[in-house]
């Protein structure tokens, strides 16, 4: 869910509120998306935008494939697979496809999530053809070279090194869902294990680009300064030479079984302060009951007047950082609390005030002054993460690949304001119950150098 | 639409003549192959596709780039007022910019320009913290403070509807703040948490460690968000002073951007700071950056699995004629377009995920800093490479090619850096704050085409000295000390993390243990080593470190705010225009 990120701010704290002397505010409207979607014969949907405050073009190609989707044994791969996307295709020079987009002023990246592999590239507007060439040729023709693909490796390791093992908490997220999950592949994070890093072999890259990169798994997203007919044009004469796969792209996922009873665990790394992690399995994006999810995400800590914020880390110190917040997802996920403890407080203390939040959402709920204030940050989110040719195509992108229906890029708007406090309290008594819900307490590991 | 269709006149390769003046010669080669029909083509799953070989089809006709409009006036009481319309979205957002940041530090006192500022929304005389946050966050706004070494801002961004509500927040907090007492306690307990915290974190160490082997006691070289002694130390009084020192309309600009007109912008920036009267800004004296010595230090931590590294040296402050030329050849070095580290380190021998250079150049003074990190048992290859970088920069002429793609990527992505009105302030605030003249800003692609390999010899040879590195790394040291050694670099000084201490001349907490024995035995797995030894013990001690933008977008803990993030994105770019003004919140 895109739209859900939080203002990028330090979280520091505030106490009450007076919620009565506060006018009611409606939200700000931010202007609709103006965008048309087309399906290509071979499969592949087209997605166009127009803006033309801004003479460059945002090009994204979203393949419908991320790590839920790797098989037991190779964690990881959709990942590294997405490195080597950039070592070549049949006209581009494996590490060219980066020099090639620079060379003319443009920048260019991928990612990978629990869901999807994102490949984009931001250029100057006249060299939209550039673009959607480079990223047919590769959907076409990639290059696979076994020593490439080796040395490719030795860098995604290295990743996991900087990202994951190097810093402090840079493990918790892979903590959490490990205790959090048995079946589902949300169980490991998308980086993947180092062990099953190195048993990826060369067979597995042919296998995964012919499964999933195939324009019948693949939204092509264009937003910027072009005219339409022309890009449409364009779109389809690069990427209309595909060809179809002709057959079905592998999509069976396990499920994750509902719990039976509550977990906790106590598990020890070299961090300087205590984490305490209260998290509770919820629902999946687009579900009615996302909305009022995230809803509560912000209530809890959006901002330092949010609870959290305020309770946790402003008025009685516990935490050094601390948030709840849903990671919602096409699959059903988590929505989790996090306190790192401040040096003198507890784990159990914060365990028990991290629980009380949730406790308090159930039987209290949540009042009207609140839900308004989430309504208008919400507001200020679409706002604010529509400015750029490529928020907007994450935007559609998203809609059109995670909801399968572009019309919600929109929409949703209408649902969050819609949003009453009773679907808060009422969402809050589905899935925040003991047996729904894990408790970790990540302690520094005594060293004792 | 058929599936082999064949290329059609828009997809006909152009010549090999054109793509070098695209500046992708170096991938000509193969690029340049005949490409008269399309072949039959193997897909990785077996199936057979007829793919035209062919180079990248020809651009469309170029768009004109113009800077967007913008206005500066300047109030009768000194402040510069920045504006800059923008009306697709609803929304306006507001910087101000004080000038000054942890360089105003009184002496002993790090942290208070850093404190100050995080204390700005936490109550002023007429709302207390808690008023502020709710007010904010109830209209759907945000705002933020924070400090650097030159600079304390406040940002605010409201929809256009609340306009003036932000305004009057923005200039309450500025103006009026409070400084409790117990919102002190609670901030220098917030940071001195964080320290705890970014003290373990190698990324963090390395750079603070690195800035002060460059700049030594100048302000640029010590931790601007204080230490945990420091900040115990700092008095309401200083704060206030600090305050009523620098805070003053003729030492801030203030930038309105987005959905106001010129006549609202100016009419509010009037009302809610025009009556405030201009004072004298005391100047400040600060000690000289040391001169330019070749050090090698490393911090200790057993348990790291990576080694972080920093590599360079003093060069030039942002207000310098040389300032064009010196960055690209530090591009040449390790920035977009080109990025020698990045070829060499990754791309030819996958030792790490990301390698870089950058030029950081501020008021007084600037550096150049080369960046990676690679797993211990390869620490010395890295360091052996980008050092061998920097000679080569320093020694050989650049190729007219190579320079042609550092400038054709810095020229060309001109438009992609006026996308929003935040990006066209950041640009116009950066001309502003540096003194430097507006003109710049129009005529940015032309400098940066003007840049002959002739000058980028002169600028490497004058200020790059191979032989006088700062260097920094943070890692396992007993595993790759010996690596080091065995390639030459025997002079190196070892420091345990824990005692680690940048307030002091020797870098090293006084423990009064200096003679107990490391886990190595007495006279620890190293040769030649300087000063300092592995120790017992100390697991209390932190060092003492800032919380520096953190250049990695993962988990983990930045400024305090715990950051969780799954995805992972594969290539490393950064997108920054001008030291740190672009990095601000909002």
């Amino acid at each position: 869910m895109r739209l859900c990120f939080p203002v990028a701010i330090a979280l520091a704290a505030c106490a009450v509120a007076a919620a009565a002397l506060t006018p009611v505010l409606a939200a700000v409207r931010p202007p609709k998306l103006q965008y048309e979607i087309t399906t290509l014969p071979n499969g592949l949907r087209v997605v166009l935008s127009e803006d033309h405050s801004t003479p460059i073009v945002h090009v994204a190609v979203w393949y419908h494939v991320g790590s839920k989707n790797e098989r037991p044994g190779r964690t990881g791969f959709a990942h590294l697979f997405e490195h080597m996307m950039f070592k070549g295709s049949k006209n581009v020079e494996p590490d060219a496809h980066t020099s090639i987009v620079s060379s003319v002023g443009g920048r260019s990246n991928a990612y990978t999530t629990e869901d999807v592999t994102v490949f984009w590239q931001t250029l100057p507007a006249q060299y939209l053809p550039m673009a959607l060439w480079l990223e047919a040729d590769r959907m076409a023709t990639l290059r696979v070279d076994d020593i490439a693909f080796r040395r490719e490796r030795e860098v995604v390791k290295e990743e996991r090194r900087m990202r994951i093992e190097n810093q402090p908490y840079g493990r918790l997220s892979e903590i959490i869902y490990d205790h959090a999950f048995t079946t589902h592949p949300y169980k490991h994070p998308t980086i993947g294990s180092m062990a099953d890093l190195e048993a990826a072999s060369i067979a597995d890259v042919r296998d995964f680009h012919g499964a999933y990169y195939v324009p019948e798994n693949a939204t092509a997203v264009i937003v910027g300064d072009f005219d339409g007919a022309q890009a449409l044009q364009l779109a389809t004469q690069y990427f209309g030479r595909v060809p179809k796969a002709g057959r079905r792209v592998p999509g069976d996922i396990p499920t994750e079984p509902p719990m039976k009873s509550g977990r906790r665990a106590v598990v020890e790394e070299g961090w300087p302060l205590p984490a305490v992690v209260v998290a509770y399995h919820v629902t999946y994006d687009g579900h009615p009951d996302s909305y009022p999810l995230h809803i509560t995400s912000k209530i809890l800590s959006d901002g330092q007047s949010a609870r959290i914020s305020r309770e946790l880390i402003y008025n009685r110190r516990l935490c050094l950082s601390a948030f709840g917040s849903g990671n919602i997802t096409e699959h059903p996920n988590l929505f989790f609390a996090v306190c790192i403890v401040q040096p003198g407080q507890t784990p159990e203390a914060a365990e028990k005030a991290l629980i009380g939040e949730f406790e308090k959402l159930k039987t209290e709920g949540v009042s009207a002054h609140e839900l308004q204030r989430a309504q208008n940050q919400f507001a200020r989110d679409y706002i604010l993460s529509r400015e750029t040719n490529e928020d907007k195509a994450m935007h559609l992108a998203h809609a059109a690949v995670i909801h399968n229906d572009i019309t919600t890029a929109d929409g949703e708007f209408d649902i969050f304001m819609k949003t009453t406090v009773a679907d808060v309290q009422r969402v809050a008594k589905t899935y925040f119950n003991e047996s729904n819900r894990v408790v970790l307490h990540v302690l520094p590991r005594e060293t004792g150098r | 639409m058929s599936n082999a269709q064949r290329p059609t006149p828009n997809a006909q390769p152009v010549r090999c003549q054109s793509l070098w003046k695209l500046g992708v010669g170096v991938l000509g080669v193969v690029l340049c192959v005949s490409a008269a029909s399309a072949q039959l083509e193997r897909t990785s799953d077996g199936r057979f596709v007829f793919w035209p070989a062919e180079s990248p089809p020809r651009p469309l006709q170029a768009r004109s780039v113009k800077f967007p409009p913008y206005e500066v006036r300047m109030l009768p009481n000194g402040l510069q007022v920045i504006t800059v319309l923008h009306h697709e979205q609803p929304a306006v957002s507001m910087r101000l910019l004080v000038r000054a940041g942890s360089v105003q530090d009184p002496p002993g006192k790090v942290g208070v320009a850093s404190l100050a500022a995080s204390l700005l929304d936490q109550g002023t005389v007429t709302r207390s913290a808690q008023a502020i946050a709710e007010n904010i966050d109830f209209i759907g706004g945000a705002l933020a403070t924070g400090s650097g070494s030159d600079l304390t801002f406040v940002n605010v961004v409201v929809m256009e509807d609340s306009f003036d509500v932000g305004m009057n927040l923005l200039a309450d907090v500025a103006r009026n703040p409070a400084f409790a007492a117990e919102e002190i306690e609670r901030q220098k307990q917030q940071a001195i948490s964080s320290l705890q915290v970014s003290g373990n974190d190698p990324d963090w160490v390395a750079s603070v460690l690195f800035e002060r082997l460059v700049y030594g006691f100048h302000p640029y070289g010590l931790p601007n968000s204080g230490t945990p002694e420091t900040l115990s130390a700092i008095t309401r009084g200083d704060l206030q002073q600090f305050h009523r020192r620098y805070f003053v309309p003729n030492n801030m600009i203030l930038a309105i951007v987005g959905d106001v007109t010129s006549e609202q912008a100016f009419a509010a920036a009037e009302r809610a700071f025009g009556e405030w009267p201009p004072a004298e800004v005391p100047p400040v004296t600060v000690v000289e950056p040391p001169p330019l010595t070749r050090r090698i230090v490393i911090v200790d931590k057993p348990d790291a699995v990576q080694t972080e590294i920093r590599i360079g040296q003093l060069a030039i402050p942002r207000k310098h004629d040389d300032y064009m030329a010196f960055d690209l050849a530090v591009k040449i070095l390790g920035g977009e377009g080109a990025n020698r580290l990045h070829r060499v380190l990754r791309s030819e021998r996958g030792l790490t995920y990301g390698a870089q250079a950058d030029t950081e150049a501020r008021k007084q003074a600037g550096h150049v800093v080369a960046e990676t990190d690679t797993r211990t048992d390869t620490t010395g290859e890295a360091l052996r490479l980008m050092v061998e970088e920097f000679s080569r920069l320093q020694r050989d002429r650049v190729s007219q090619n190579e320079l042609s793609d550092a400038q054709a990527y810095l020229a060309g992505s001109f438009p992609l850096t006026i996308e929003t009105p935040g990006d066209i302030a950041a640009q116009v605030l950066n001309v502003v704050f540096y003194d430097l003249p507006v003109e710049e800003i129009g005529t940015f692609r032309e400098r940066v085409q003007a840049v002959r390999p002739d000058d980028i010899q002169r600028v490497a040879r004058q200020y790059v000295r191979p032989d006088r590195l700062s260097i920094v790394l943070v890692g396992n040291a007993a595993a790759f000390v010996p690596q080091l050694q065995r390639l030459g670099f025997t002079d190196v000084e070892v420091i345990p993390i824990e005692e680690l201490d940048l307030m002091s001349a020797t870098l090293k907490r006084d423990t009064r243990r200096a003679d107990s024995f490391g886990p190595f035995g007495p006279s620890g797995p190293f040769g030649r080593v300087r000063s300092g030894r592995l120790t017992h013990g100390q697991t209390q001690g932190n060092p003492r470190v800032n919380v520096p933008k953190g250049r990695k977008n993962a988990s983990g803990l930045s400024n305090g705010r715990l950051v969780i993030e799954r995805r992972i994105k594969s290539v490393t770019f950064k997108t920054r225009i001008d030291e740190k003004l672009v990095d601000q919140p909002l």
